[in-house]
C-alpha cells in the first residue's frame, strides 16, 4: 500500500467537487504552506517585525529625553558599549548566572529526579513538590526569595541563628546577593529539570539494568553506562531551553535585589529594560538588545551543533 | 510605512482569527461612541485614589457630559514611570490626565508628552511654580506638596532633656545618649532610606545641599566631589557607629515608617505621609511624635528635599480642552484645601497653611510651610531617570559597604558627567 | 505505567529510612516557600516585624484574606490569568499541531532550516521587544484586552510546543493515518481524528508547558493591560504594595489564593504531566 494509491482513492471520493478536493486533500507543498502559515504569520508579526524594527533602531540616535528627532548614527550606539561599565558588569553577571545556574539546576534536578524515582507510596505529594516550584510565577518566586534572604525578617538568617551561626546581611555583599539570586534561580529551574529527567528515567527499560546485573556491573557503572547515555538527548534539549532562559534572566534579580548593591547584580535583560523603559534611550537600548540576541544565537548555534553531533552518534 | 501596514493587516487577520476563536469572550477595548466625553486620569495608587474619586464625582455632577475614569498605575514612582514611558513612547491616546512625581514634568515636557497649559502660577508655592515651568512654559499643575522631614520621639527627647537636633552631629550625640540610656536593643537611633529607591537620591542630596553645593547650575553640571564624599561618609558613619542599623542598605521608605511607628526608632527621615499613620490606632507612638526640619552639616544650613505630585495633560489626549479644564480644577485652591483636610496631603498654596479649617484638621501643617517652602528640588533635567539611577545605586553600594564614600563620589561624578554635559 | 518501570539507581536506594529522607528533602525543597507564605498569611503586620521572627503565627487571623479580597479584585485577577492562559494554550496547541504535523509528516525541503528558525526564535527575549510589541498592540487596537496577551504568549510557547509535538507525531505510525484516509477522512480529518488523539500525552504536555508559560508572565501583562478589570494575577499582586507600603501578610494571602488553584490542578493532572513527558515528548 503506497501513499499515492491511497491518495487516488481519497481524490475519487471527492472528485465531484474539485475545489473542495483540492482544499481537503492538497499536495504536499500546498499542505505545508497551509499548515505552516498560522505559525509563520504569528512569528512574523510578533517576532520578526519587532526584531527588525529593533535592529533598525539600534542604528539610530533616538533618545526621547533629548527632545531631538531620531537621527541615523551608524555604529555609535555599539561604540558606546566598551566604555560603559554597567554594560560590562551586566553582561558578565548574565554570563555568570548562566554558567552557574544551568549546571546547578541540572545537578540539583538530577538529584531530585533520582530521589523522586524511588518507589514511594504517596507519589502525588512527591510530584506536587516537584511541580509547585515550576508552576509558581517567577515574579512570585523573586518576591518570596527576596523576603527569605532579608537580613532581619528573613527565614534564612533565622535558621542560621538557630543552628548557632551568625546571620549575614545578604544584600550588603555583592557576592552573597549574587549567591542568593543563583540559589533562587536554581530552586525555580531545577524542578522542571527534575520532571524531565524523571520522565526520562521512567522510559529506561528495567531489562537493561537486569542484564547489567547479570554481567556484574555495579550501580555506579550502571548509572554512567546505561542511565546517563540514554538520558542524553532529553538532557540536551532541556539544557538548550534552560540556557536560553538563563540568558534572559530578569524577574528574579529584579524582584530580589533590583540589581543591588549598586549595580553589582544587574543582568543584561534588566539593563536593556532600564535603558528602554526608564532612560528612554531607545537607540542604546535596542543596540544592547541586539548584542543580547547575538549572545543567545551563539549559544543556540552551539547547542544545535551538539544535537546534530548527538544525532549522528546515536 | 507600507511594510508596517501590510504586517499590521496580517496581524489584524490573525487577531480576527483569535477573536473568532475566543468568541465574545475576548473583551476588546471599545471606545464608547456616545455624546459624553470620557476622560481617563492616571493616579498613583499611593496618592489616595478614593479622595480623588470623590472630587471627580463632584466634578462630573457640575459638568454634565463629562465622565472621568481613574486608572491606577504601578505602585512605586519607578513602576509608574516605566508604565507611563511605555504608553507614551507608543503615543497612546488612552490617558488624558497624568499624575506625575515632581521629578518628571521636565522629562515629559522634553519628550513632548505633555501639553503646555496657559495659566498663572504666582499663587502656588514658588518651588512648585518652578518645578512645573520648563523654558517659560507651564507643563503641569501642582496636585499636592511634600518634603522630607525629621520625625522624632518627643517623649524620649523630653525624658533626656534634649531639643530636636539642628546638626547631624547633634543628632548622633542625642541618639547615643538616648539609646545608651534606654538599654533597649531594638531601639535604633536613626532610620533613613538606603535601599536603591528614589528616596535614596534625597538621602544623598540633603547633606550635600547643606554644604551650600548644587548639582547643576544653569543646566550645566556643577558637582562638588568633596561635598559628595562628605555626604556619603556621613550616612555610612551612622551605619558604622551604630546610630543607624547595619542593614540600612535594605531599608526602604515604608520600612522606616513601620519601625518608627512600632516604637523602635528615635529619629526618622521621612515624607509627610508617615505622620497620619504614626497617629493611627495601630501606632505605638501616637501622641509622642514631633516633626522638625532636617539637620544640617556642621557649619552648613539646614536643607531638605522637595517631593509632591503634579497633574499633566497628555499631549496625545484627544480631549485637550476638557483635560486642561479638569487639571485646572484638580489643582485649584478648593481641591487643595479639601485633600489637606480629608487626606492630610500638604497644600500647594501658601495661604492654605494658615487656613483655620486646615490647621484644625492637621495642626502640624502650620509649622510645615516654612520647611516645604525652603525645600530644594532634585536636579531638573529631562534625563533625570539616569541621574537618579547613578545616585541611588551608589548610595546603596556605599551603605552596603561595597564601595567607599570617596570612590562612590567619584563614580557619581563620572556617571553624571556622561548624562549632563 | 511508571510503577512497572524503575531505574537501577532507584532500586539501589530503596531502603526505607533512605526513602523517608528522600521524601523529606523533596517535600521541604518543593513546598517550603509555599508553606512559609501560607504561615505568613495568617500573621499580623506587627508579628512580622518581631525579632527574632516567628514561624507559627501567634494569633492567627483571617483578616489578611478579607483585606486581600476587599482591597483589590483578586477573583478578577485570577479569572483573567486563567482565561488568558487557557485561551493562549488553546491557540498555541492549534497552531503548533498544524506546524508540527507539517514538520513530522511532509518531506519538506527546508525542514532543517525551519526547525533551526523555530529554535532561534525562542531565543528572542520578550523584555527587549516590549516597546515594539506595545506599538503593534496599539496599532491593532488590542491594548487592554485578553487578546493583547494571548497573541504574545502564544508566540512565547510556540517553539517548544512545536518541537514537542513534532517528536510525538513522528512516533505515530503512518499506517494508522493511511487507514483513516481510506475510510474517507481527509488529511485534516486524519490529523485531528487519528494523529492528535494518539499523541494525547504529547499534546497534553505541550499544553501544560504553554499554560505555565502564560501563567508565569509579568512584564507584558503589566504593560499592555492597565485596565484593572483586565489585570492578571502576577501584575495584580504588585498592586497590593505601594511606594510607601509593603503589606507582606496581605500579599502573602493573595499569593496563597494564587497558588492554591494551581496546586489543585497539579494534584489532579500530575499523573498526566509526568506520563506525557515520559512518553518521549521532550526529545527534540
Amino acid at each position: 500500500m503506497t501513499t499515492s494509491t491511497l491518495k487516488e482513492r481519497a481524490t475519487r471520493a471527492t472528485a465531484r467537487r474539485p475545489w473542495l478536493a483540492r482544499w481537503s486533500d492538497p499536495d504536499d507543498t500546498t499542505l505545508a504552506v497551509i499548515l505552516l502559515a498560522p505559525a509563520a504569520i504569528l512569528l512574523g508579526v510578533m517576532i520578526v517585525y519587532p526584531v527588525s524594527r529593533l535592529i533598525y533602531t539600534s542604528f539610530l540616535d533616538l533618545s526621547l529625553t533629548s527632545g531631538l528627532p531620531p537621527r541615523f548614527a551608524g555604529l555609535a550606539n555599539f561604540r558606546q558599549m566598551p566604555d560603559d561599565p554597567v554594560f560590562w558588569q551586566a553582561t558578565w553577571n548574565t554570563v555568570l548566572i548562566t554558567l552557574i545556574t544551568v549546571p546547578g539546576s541540572l545537578l540539583v534536578g538530577f538529584a531530585l529526579a533520582l530521589l523522586a524515582n524511588l518507589p514511594f507510596r504517596m507519589k502525588w505529594s512527591v510530584r506536587l513538590s516537584l511541580l509547585i516550584p515550576w508552576a509558581l510565577p517567577l515574579s512570585f518566586a523573586g518576591l518570596i526569595f527576596g523576603w527569605f534572604f532579608h537580613s532581619e525578617y528573613g527565614v534564612v538568617n533565622d535558621v542560621l541563628n538557630r543552628i548557632g551561626l551568625p546571620g549575614v546581611i545578604w544584600f550588603n555583599s555583592p557576592r552573597l546577593a549574587f549567591a542568593a539570586i543563583c540559589l533562587a534561580i536554581i530552586w525555580k529551574a531545577s524542578s522542571f529539570m527534575a520532571m524531565i529527567i524523571l520522565a526520562g528515567l521512567q522510559t529506561i527499560p528495567r531489562s537493561l539494568y537486569e542484564a547489567a546485573d547479570v554481567d556484574g556491573a555495579g550501580r555506579v557503572r550502571q548509572f554512567f553506562e546505561i542511565t546517563l547515555p540514554l538520558l542524553k538527548p532529553t538532557i540536551v534539549v532541556a539544557l538548550i531551553f534552560r540556557t536560553i532562559t538563563a540568558l534572559q534572566t530578569f524577574d528574579i534579580p529584579y524582584m530580589m535585589t533590583g540589581g543591588g548593591p549598586g549595580t553589582e547584580t544587574a543582568t543584561l535583560a534588566m539593563y536593556i529594560h532600564q535603558n528602554t523603559v526608564s532612560f528612554l534611550d531607545l537607540g542604546y537600548g535596542s543596540a544592547l538588545a541586539v548584542v543580547m540576541f547575538g549572545l543567545s544565537m551563539c549559544v543556540t548555534a552551539l547547542y544545535l551543533r551538539m544535537i546534530r553531533g548527538g544525532g549522528t552518534a546515536s | 510605512m507600507s511594510v508596517g501596514r501590510i504586517l499590521g493587516l496580517t496581524a489584524r487577520l490573525t487577531a480576527g482569527l483569535t477573536g473568532w476563536l475566543l468568541g465574545a469572550a475576548a473583551c476588546t477595548f471599545a471606545t464608547g461612541a456616545s455624546a459624553e466625553t470620557a476622560l481617563k486620569v492616571f493616579v498613583t495608587s499611593q496618592g489616595q485614589p478614593a479622595i480623588w474619586r470623590t472630587l471627580l464625582d463632584q466634578y462630573e455632577a457640575r459638568n454634565p457630559g463629562i465622565k472621568v475614569n481613574i486608572e491606577l498605575g504601578g505602585t512605586t514612582s519607578d513602576m509608574q514611570a516605566q508604565y507611563l514611558n511605555t504608553v507614551l513612547t507608543a503615543k497612546d491616546s488612552s490617558l488624558d490626565v497624568l499624575m506625575l512625581d515632581v521629578i518628571r514634568p521636565a522629562q515629559f515636557a522634553a519628550a513632548g508628552w505633555t501639553s503646555p497649559i496657559a495659566t498663572d502660577m504666582s499663587a502656588y508655592l514658588r518651588a512648585y511654580a518652578e518645578a512645573n515651568t520648563v523654558d517659560g512654559k507651564v507643563v503641569a499643575l501642582p496636585a499636592f506638596a511634600d518634603s522630607m522631614f525629621l520625625y522624632y520621639r518627643k517623649d524620649l527627647l523630653d525624658k533626656y532633656g534634649l531639643q530636636p537636633p539642628k546638626t547631624w552631629d547633634e543628632l548622633a550625640d542625642a541618639a547615643k545618649k538616648v539609646t545608651d540610656g534606654e538599654k533597649n536593643p531594638n531601639l535604633q537611633g536613626l532610620s533613613f532610606q538606603g535601599k536603591a529607591i528614589e528616596g535614596a537620591v534625597c538621602t544623598f542630596l540633603v547633606p550635600y545641599w547643606s554644604q551650600g553645593k548644587v548639582v547643576t547650575k544653569d543646566g550645566k553640571l556643577d558637582f562638588d566631589r568633596d561635598a559628595a564624599t562628605k555626604s556619603l561618609a556621613l550616612w555610612k558613619g551612622f551605619a558604622d557607629s551604630g546610630v543607624a542599623k547595619k542593614n540600612i542598605a535594605e531599608v526602604a521608605t515604608d520600612d522606616t515608617r513601620k519601625e518608627f511607628q512600632g516604637g523602635n526608632v528615635l529619629f526618622a527621615v521621612n515624607w509627610a505621609y508617615a505622620w497620619a499613620m504614626s497617629q493611627g490606632a495601630e501606632s505605638a507612638v501616637a501622641g509622642k511624635v514631633g516633626v522638625a526640619r532636617l539637620p544640617a552639616i556642621k557649619g552648613g544650613e539646614q536643607a531638605t528635599c522637595l517631593g509632591g505630585w503634579e497633574w499633566g495633560v497628555s499631549a496625545f489626549s484627544k480631549h485637550q480642552d476638557e483635560a486642561k479644564k479638569l487639571v485646572e480644577y484638580l489643582s485649584s485652591p478648593e481641591v487643595s484645601k479639601y485633600i489637606a483636610i480629608n487626606g492630610s496631603l500638604l497644600p500647594t498654596y501658601g495661604k492654605l497653611y494658615k487656613d483655620g479649617d486646615v490647621t484644625k484638621a492637621v495642626p502640624w501643617f502650620a509649622d510645615a510651610q516654612a520647611i516645604v517652602e525652603t525645600a530644594k528640588p532634585r536636579p531638573v533635567t529631562p534625563r533625570y531617570n539616569e541621574v537618579s539611577e547613578a545616585i541611588r545605586t551608589t548610595v546603596n553600594a556605599v551603605l552596603a559597604g561595597a564601595t567607599t564614600p570617596a570612590d562612590g563620589a567619584a563614580q557619581i561624578e563620572a556617571r553624571l558627567k556622561r548624562i549632563i554635559r | 505505567m511508571s510503577a512497572t518501570v524503575s531505574s537501577g539507581i532507584g532500586s539501589a536506594l530503596s531502603g526505607k529510612p533512605l526513602r523517608l529522607i528522600a521524601a523529606f528533602v523533596l517535600v521541604v525543597n518543593g513546598l517550603f516557600p509555599a508553606l512559609w507564605i501560607l504561615l505568613t498569611s495568617f500573621k499580623t503586620e506587627a508579628e512580622l516585624t518581631q525579632k527574632p521572627i516567628t514561624w507559627l503565627p501567634h494569633a492567627a487571623t483571617l483578616r489578611n484574606y478579607v483585606q486581600a479580597f476587599s482591597d483589590q479584585p483578586l477573583l478578577t485577577f485570577l479569572f483573567n490569568s486563567f482565561m488568558v492562559a487557557l485561551l493562549s494554550t488553546a491557540l498555541t496547541l492549534l497552531v503548533s499541531v498544524l506546524a508540527a504535523y507539517a514538520l513530522a509528516r511532509l518531506n519538506l525541503r527546508f525542514r532543517g532550516l525551519i526547525m533551526s528558525v523555530i529554535i532561534a526564535v525562542s531565543t528572542f527575549p520578550l523584555v527587549t521587544l516590549l516597546v515594539p510589541l506595545f506599538e503593534i498592540m496599539r496599532a491593532l487596537n488590542l491594548l487592554n484586552s485578553w487578546t493583547a496577551l494571548i497573541l504574545p504568549y502564544t508566540v512565547l510557547s510556540l517553539p517548544v510546543c512545536t518541537l514537542v509535538l513534532t517528536s510525538f507525531f513522528e512516533g505515530i505510525p503512518r499506517d494508522l493515518e493511511n487507514a483513516a484516509m481510506i475510510d474517507g477522512c481527509t488529511r485534516f480529518g486524519a490529523l485531528f481524528r487519528v494523529v492528535v488523539p494518539l499523541s494525547a500525552p504529547g499534546v497534553f504536555t505541550a499544553g501544560i508547558l504553554a499554560f505555565v508559560n502564560a501563567w508565569d508572565e509579568f512584564l507584558l501583562a503589566l504593560s499592555f493591560n492597565s485596565n484593572p478589570g483586565l489585570r492578571t494575577l502576577p501584575v495584580g499582586i504588585q498592586l497590593y504594595q505601594g511606594e510607601f507600603a509593603f503589606p507582606w501578610p496581605v500579599i502573602s494571602a493573595a499569593l496563597v489564593v494564587g497558588i492554591v488553584p494551581v496546586a489543585i490542578l497539579i494534584v489532579i493532572f500530575q499523573e498526566r504531566v509526568v506520563s506525557g513527558l515520559t512518553a518521549g515528548g521532550i526529545k527534540g
